[in-house]
């Protein structure tokens, strides 16, 4: 009788232990096929492609007029701008709030189960730095969260409990840290913020099981190597190239794809002569060893703070008869490049909002750029702006309509150039002067992938920073500066869906996923996530 | 950007207007001698007057990043008018020091010199026309003001119509070369509030004309707007709320205004009256 009352309580304990700790248990063979779980929205972007494309059909054309809001979540603290990507793992959904905290929701609810904040020091250096967070990243039963001092941390899935911390880089230097980390097999991937303020950017490795760092990817070669040579005297070393978007992976080819941001300082280029690599640039690396095996730089030189961090988005199509793997940028700079992504070689490029600095591209893909376009004292005017033709927030592709969506701004801005202060935190070379808002505008524009053409495009008020999410159900989701969330048809650009969530920006990346069977929408606008369902 | 961003700026200048402290809220207003000089030692007043360029050039160098070259706002807050809100001292020691807990970092390489010139140069910048004189008789102009059929439209310290904006304290937001321009010409120059975290300044007053699918045309003076909805405030000062996806057009018209010119209706001697009689309003009740 006591054995059998040992057993049952041992039981008792164990069960209920062994299926919570299989429910948020993700494996890297089921991030490989995250497309195929679209119930789960397991990374940023969706899958390793980044397309931000979901097979989910619940919602469609024919019934998204019905879209109503279930629930809404509001962080504890308010602190703007949201800019997360929600993951979600069977029924349970994942959010970062600023400055380092992130939440773990009942998806069907919006009840909150736990939150975990980093403890941060009281003054943290974040010039150019939205004080905000991206999103998490999954692995097994382990979350990933970078933090504003440029610390990653593991937590457990199912308490939010530190499994470890480590300590990145230097804040006292401008090193932050703000993105959603990249996971792939055994291997956590973080970029840096701090490119405005002089740091040398770099991406790393990490053990996903001891946080041990398996290798630096320098964005700035050191002096001597290949490459130094493109920055003039020895500002090198505080040249920025952060890596603060999330790159892309190819299993089949191992090959990630991470994009790095402007050279410093901003709008003086004088200090730094020659192309500035690795800055504004594509790099395709090789995980297992951190090597790079091309690269390709979109704006050479730049003064106009254009970080190309926008989502390398990869796809698959027939170029002249012949199949090819892709990547397609729509970048800051107001060009829409596809590249071979096995040789990085240079497809097409156009530009998809007004720009000014350049006549095009040639035949290699460098732009081809015009006199009189450098930052003067007195400012000169040049389009696009600083924020550029789009910005972070991710694009999406759609399989179905061999379409690429995304937010574009139609703006330009005075560049104002200024002496060169290189002494951190004061690090700068100019700036720029906006354009009086009913000067400009914002577009959701869908692109045909490979040549960049327009199909159509849904205008909106102010030049929005947002994202786009395509769905199998013909939609296109996206949202306004404005607080407004909305759904287009995919084929057509028809407004089939608005909904004003007030508060502004919405920023943060949308998602979809299904719990029990009913479909949902959400994204952040202002401090709250609006969560959206059919009735 | 969208209007309600510019009401929570305004209103928090404004929060920071009225909790200045040590010092009336006249001699607060914008372009005055701010509250810490006054209560200064005169050991102060030796001190080396303000170099407004290398005011300009340390500014471009450690504030531009974030609050753009213009201070107008960026990821940063809308300097303009922030010295005279909260003080040159608070200003300078806000520098020095950075706001804990904010984006705001203290910048240690400035020193206390520059950090004075920075702020010399942000006055030079508000626009409130501190420096510039008034020649009119503020007396005659306030007359001028009650028979011309101003206060039809504009409010002064709970008086008057509300078509036009309140006036309590246009003399502390404006100055005298502006308002003698609205008076001319009243759609010309818009005023523009800053401030977006991403977008420019956005044009106040600005009006609009809207046909609707029934054919029907609302024009007015923009209140509120997003991607999707506009709000309109017609002349006799009623709300409309349009969704512009159901407007058959939706026209802006620069240079208009529901404010009549007095260019041919008051001389030039009279509008400069009319000019010092607002200049002297700094205050609301």
């Amino acid at each position: 009788m006591k054995t059998f009352l040992y057993a049952l309580v041992f039981l008792v304990l164990l069960l209920p232990a062994a299926a919570r700790s299989l429910a948020q248990d993700v494996t890297y063979q089921q991030l490989l096929h995250a497309d195929e779980t679209p119930q789960n929205w397991l990374m940023y972007g969706g899958d390793y492609s980044s397309q931000r494309f979901s097979r989910l059909t619940q919602i469609n054309r024919e019934n998204v007029h019905n879209l109503k809001p279930v629930w809404i979540y509001q962080p504890d603290r308010p602190l703007r701008p949201v800019e997360t990507s929600p993951i979600v793992v069977n029924g349970i959904m994942y959010v970062t709030e600023p400055l380092s905290t992130v939440i773990a929701l009942d998806a069907r609810l919006g009840t909150q189960i736990w939150s975990w904040s980093a403890k941060l020091p009281e003054r943290i250096y974040t010039i150019g730095v939205h004080r905000s967070n991206r999103g998490v990243a999954i692995l097994g039963n382990t979350l990933y969260m970078e933090t504003l001092d440029a610390h990653l941390v593991a937590l457990d899935a199912i308490t939010g409990a530190v499994k470890w911390n480590v300590h990145v880089d230097d804040n006292n230097q401008g090193y932050a840290m703000t993105g959603a980390p990249r996971v792939l097999d055994g291997k956590v991937i973080i970029g840096v913020s701090g490119g405005d303020v002089g740091i040398r950017g770099f991406l790393d490795a990490y053990d996903a099981k001891t946080g041990q760092r398996l290798w630096r990817l320098w964005t700035i070669p050191a002096p001597g190597e290949p490459g130094s040579e493109t920055w003039g005297k020895d500002m090198a070393g505080t040249g920025g190239a952060a890596t603060w978007g999330t790159g892309s992976y190819d299993p089949e080819l191992n090959t990630l794809y991470w994009t790095t941001g402007n050279p410093a300082p901003d709008y003086n280029g004088h200090n730094r002569e020659g192309d500035n690599l690795y800055t504004d640039s594509i790099l395709a690396i090789d995980p297992d060893t951190g090597k790079m095996k091309w690269y390709f730089q979109y704006t050479p030189h730049d003064t106009h703070d254009w970080d190309s961090i926008q989502v390398p988005v990869l796809f698959d199509a027939t170029i002249d008869g012949k199949p090819r793997k892709l990547l397609a940028q729509a970048n800051r700079n107001a060009f829409y490049y596809v590249l071979d992504r096995v040789t990085g070689q240079f497809i097409t490029g156009v530009p998809f909002v007004k720009e000014t600095w350049a006549k095009g591209l040639d035949a290699k893909g460098h732009p081809i750029v015009l006199p009189d376009i450098e930052p003067t004292p007195k400012g000169r005017l040049v389009y696009p702006d600083g924020h550029g033709g789009t910005n972070w927030n991710s694009p999406s592709y759609s399989p179905q309509t061999k379409l690429f969506y995304v937010s574009a701004r139609e703006t330009g801005a005075y560049t104002v150039a200024g002496e060169p202060k290189v002494d951190f935190p004061s690090f700068g070379g100019g700036g720029r002067i906006n354009l009086p808002a009913d000067q400009v505008y914002g577009a959701i524009r869908a692109l045909e992938a490979t040549t960049g053409k327009m199909k159509w495009e849904y205008r909106m008020l102010a030049p929005a920073e947002a994202s786009t999410l395509a769905t199998a159900g013909g939609l296109v989701f996206a949202g306004s500066n404005e607080g407004n969330f909305f759904a287009l048809d995919a084929e057509t650009g028809k407004l089939l869906w608005e909904f004003t969530a007030g508060g502004s920006d919405s920023e943060s990346n949308l998602i979809t996923y299904s719990v029990d069977g009913k479909q949902y929408v959400i994204g952040a606008s202002g401090n709250c996530f609006v969560a959206f369902a059919l009735p | 950007m969208n209007l309600i961003r510019c009401f929570w700026l305004s209103a928090l200048v404004l929060l920071a207007w009225t909790l200045a402290p040590n010092s009336p809220p006249a001699a607060r207003a914008a372009g005055q001698e701010a509250p810490a000089e006054q209560g200064a030692p005169p050991s102060r007043a030796a001190k080396a007057p303000p170099d407004l360029e290398d005011g300009k050039q340390q500014f471009a160098q450690n504030c531009s990043t974030c609050h753009g070259v213009d201070a107008g706002g960026q990821e940063g807050p809308d300097l303009h008018g922030v010295p005279a809100s909260l003080g040159d001292a608070a200003v300078q020691g806000i520098i020095r020091r950075g706001i804990p807990g904010t984006a705001m970092p203290s910048f240690s390489t400035v020193t206390d010199k520059q950090a004075a010139d920075i702020v010399a140069y942000l006055r030079t910048l508000s626009g409130t026309g501190a420096s510039e004189k008034t020649i009119g008789d503020p007396q005659k102009g306030e007359a001028l003001y009650n028979s011309s059929g101003c206060s039809t439209c504009h409010m002064i310290d709970g008086q008057g119509g509300s078509i036009g904006p309140d006036l309590s304290r246009i003399g502390a937001s404006r100055g005298p070369t502006n308002l003698k321009e609205r008076l001319q010409d009243p759609g010309a120059n818009l005023p523009q509030v800053g401030g977006g975290i991403f977008g420019g300044s956005l044009t106040q007053y600005l009006m609009f004309r809207a046909v609707e699918k029934n054919g029907q045309t609302v024009e007015g003076m923009r209140v509120g707007e997003d991607s999707f909805t506009i709000v309109l405030r017609d002349a006799g000062g009623k709300f409309h709320g349009l969704w512009k996806p159901d407007l058959r057009s939706l026209e802006k018209e620069p240079g208009k205004s529901f404010m009549p010119s007095f260019k041919d209706t008051l001389s030039d001697a009279q509008m400069d009256d009319v000019v010092a009689y607002l200049m002297t309003l700094k205050s609301a009740q």
